[in-house]
């Protein structure tokens, strides 16, 4: 069965830009170059915490559908390499889930918010 | 006397799901140590506390926002 997914990956940041293309492309590679792949790069940014030695990560976000028997090579994989110092990968079905609100449950939500005019939160 | 119900922020925004990778919405429901906000304070419904609790905890493995703060010995 093919699920979306949504992988981050937290590189070393003393990594070139090319590099981390490189690894991207050859990870992706293994779930079989998905169609629907959309690489959003985040770019170096600080770690709120030091991971290791690193201070610095450069972000990579990546959602794609694949099969689920697909997903432990990579896994293996995205383990494997010592660029990569943090990685999450999570279902991406925000599609699923609970229907939106309907028309009365909106406008009882509006309501209580009237009722609540003392409240001085942003 | 009750004190007036909180309204969720999320609800009222109509957020469906909390992302893990917003740290500025994140940041306002963590504690100045690092501590997830209880819903009692913040006013968040159960069905998005529970997102937000799982959001935090994944963010903070990613190192988006941090486990402690202000604590330096």
């Amino acid at each position: 069965m093919t699920r979306k997914y949504e992988a981050v990956y937290v590189f070393d940041s003393t990594l070139e830009d090319g590099a981390i293309n490189d690894k991207l492309g050859r990870l992706h590679g293994l779930l079989g170059t998905p169609g629907d792949l959309e690489v959003n790069h985040w770019g170096r940014r600080q770690l709120a915490y030091p991971i290791g030695r690193s201070e610095s990560g450069y972000y990579a976000v990546a959602r794609f559908s694949a099969e689920a028997g697909a997903l432990p090579e990579y896994e293996r994989a995205i383990k494997l390499d010592d660029g990569i110092i943090r990685h999450l990968i999570t279902l991406y079905e925000n599609e699923l889930g609970a229907p939106p609100m309907s028309e009365e449950e909106l406008a009882a939500a509006n309501r209580r918010r009237e009722q609540d005019d003392d409240e001085d939160e942003e | 006397m009750r004190r007036p119900q909180k309204t969720c922020p999320f609800c009222e925004t109509r957020v469906r799901f909390i992302d893990y990778k917003d740290d500025r919405t994140l940041g306002r429901f963590i504690t100045d140590h690092g501590k997830i906000l209880p819903s009692r304070l913040s006013g968040v419904c159960a069905r998005h506390q529970r997102q937000l609790s799982t959001a935090i905890k994944r963010a903070r493995y990613l190192a988006i926002i941090p486990y402690i703060r202000g604590m330096q010995a």
